[in-house]
């Protein structure tokens, strides 16, 4: 029998890692609550065109046939006993644990926020969720629609603004613009948290005239005047509020419990992917605490790196990013940076758009992992440039082949 | 993002930022700023040396005080106190 890997969490990180194992070597079990693998960036479309995308497959038909699948939802990961406990009992030993359970919605820490998420949808929990906002959208008429996220943690960094920019493509082509105020509200200094990239977006924000408040950091929304406050003390009165919730890590329990950080993210060592001091168990995507962005691509890098680091060769993650950014009209751009090259400036284009949108049927194949070599030659190929006085160790993309 | 609290006088909290990437440094800072209260010291410590006209900015906005901003090695070491909330 083979070394047995345990994958909690099914989705972008969890399946790729799974099928890049050798079966030879490895006994692999992927666990996961839901039998359904959602393709997120999908709900952007969902939200904001009412695309009516096939945006979910069956998990279990994703993964190759040597690894096992189980639909059970983990609730106690024992780091020391190498023990999984599941909510229906089950009991899974292992030798080796990656954790890939992703992050999950809360607007429990918003006040307010349930309410006003119930009421008009939002475009990061779920399918219906997205298609409630849609049709917000649909029942808008003017006024006042104030697009943001609500704490600083967010999948995908672009996506709060390509939100603001599909709603304004959206209120234009519906004639509603002279009657309608755009806002997006950050916590950030800026629309775009990266500097360089800011440059590139808040220009064609200011020409589509959406109004920017900076340093807003959702405090809580009363729906009943329609107001959300900052911590800073600002407000913005809505008639669509479109907030994007706060994220929290997956309802676990871990021993040792201080290998999760307040917010239950994994903390995670950014180069080894390791969890905290636990040596064969790791962390890979949106569940982990690194300091990059939480993005499938990463997610995707990730999984490889770990595949790599439990076939027993050395490993360095770079913390490569590269969200693809839909800036509306037609128009996209890449973010694209890692721990060694700070992000820069990519101009929107056409085709950058079309890349994007190939994206979603690519996904479900890069899944499978046999369309990995294309993957490693495409991102060297747009590997960022080192920062030349960091100083740093050069990228080392091509240790996560 | 590593955060510890050691002991001191006031509740000092250090948030290591360094080699943090998209969307960077901020997003640590703003964290912590979320789950302070008045009267705290956060240190933060960081690579991109962006974040120093952000946290001048930052300040500027919440009404916070920066006490002191330096240089270690490549290490910037920033000393901010919440005295707003
Ligand atoms: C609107 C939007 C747009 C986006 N756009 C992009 C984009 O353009 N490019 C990009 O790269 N990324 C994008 N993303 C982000 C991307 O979808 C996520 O970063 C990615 O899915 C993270 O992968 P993951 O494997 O970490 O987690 P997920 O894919 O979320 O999977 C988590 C898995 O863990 C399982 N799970 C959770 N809790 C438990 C438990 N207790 N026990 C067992 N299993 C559990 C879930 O069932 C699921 O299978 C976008 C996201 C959104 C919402």
């Amino acid at each position: 029998m083979g070394e047995r890997v345990v994958i909690v969490g099914g989705g972008a990180g969890g399946t790729i890692l799974a099928n890049s194992l050798d079966p030879k070597r490895f006994d692999v079990t992927v666990l996961a609550s839901s039998p359904v693998h959602l393709f997120q960036p999908a709900l952007l479309y969902v939200a904001f065109t009412g695309a009516h995308p096939r945006a979910t497959r069956d998990e279990h038909r994703l993964l190759r046939r040597h690894v096992r699948f189980v639909q059970d939802a983990a609730t106690k990961v024992d780091l020391t006993d190498k023990v999984v406990t599941t909510s229906s009992g089950a009991r899974f030993g292992y030798d080796a644990i990656v954790v890939a359970t992703g992050m999950a919605p809360d607007p429990s820490q918003i006040p307010g926020l349930a309410e006003v998420d119930a009421r008009f949808g939002d475009y990061h929990t779920d399918l219906a969720q997205a298609e409630k906002l849609w049709s917000s959208l649909q029942a808008f008429n003017g006024g006042t629609i104030a697009v943001g996220q609500a704490s600083p943690i967010v999948k995908c960094p672009p996506s709060p603004l390509e939100g603001a920019f599909l709603a304004e493509e959206l209120v234009t082509r519906r004639g509603l613009r002279e009657k309608t105020r755009m806002v997006f509200f950050t916590p950030y200094p800026r629309a775009y948290p990266s500097a360089p990239m800011n440059e590139v977006v808040e220009p064609i924000m200011r020409a589509r005239g959406i109004e920017i408040m900076e340093f807003f950091d959702v405090d809580r929304i009363e729906p009943e005047t329609r107001t959300i406050r900052s911590i800073e003390g600002d407000e913005i009165v809505y008639d669509l509020p479109i907030v994007i919730p706060p994220f929290v890590g997956a309802d676990i329990t871990y021993e040792p419990c201080d290998v999760v950080n307040e917010d239950r993210f994994l903390i995670t060592d950014k180069e080894t992917l390791q969890i905290k001091g636990v040596d064969r168990a790791f962390a890979i995507g949106d569940g982990s605490n690194l300091p990059t962005s939480k993005a499938g691509v990463g997610a995707h890098l990730e999984a490889k790196a770990v595949a790599t680091a439990l076939a027993g060769r050395p490993v360095r993650f770079t913390g490569r990013t590269h969200c693809p950014f839909d800036v509306g009209y037609g128009r996209g751009t890449f973010v694209i940076g890692s721990y060694d090259a700070p992000v820069v400036k990519a101009r929107p284009s056409r085709v950058k758009r079309l890349m994007k949108m190939a994206f979603e049927w690519i996904y479900w194949i890069s899944l499978s992992g046999v369309i990995e070599p294309v993957f490693t030659v495409y991102f060297k190929l747009t590997a960022p440039k080192p920062a030349p006085a960091s100083g740093s160790v050069p990228d080392s993309s091509s240790s996560l082949t | 993002m590593d955060e510890t609290t050691t002991q001191h006088a006031t509740p000092h909290t250090v948030v290591d930022s360094r080699g943090s990437s998209c969307p960077g440094p901020i997003t640590d800072l703003t964290l912590a700023y979320r789950r302070s209260k008045v009267g705290d010291i956060i240190e933060l410590w960081a690579t991109d040396p962006g974040v120093r006209p952000d946290l001048q900015a930052w300040a500027r906005k919440t009404g916070n005080k920066v006490v002191s901003v330096d240089d270690e090695d490549g290490k910037i070491v920033a000393v901010l106190e919440i005295v707003k909330r």
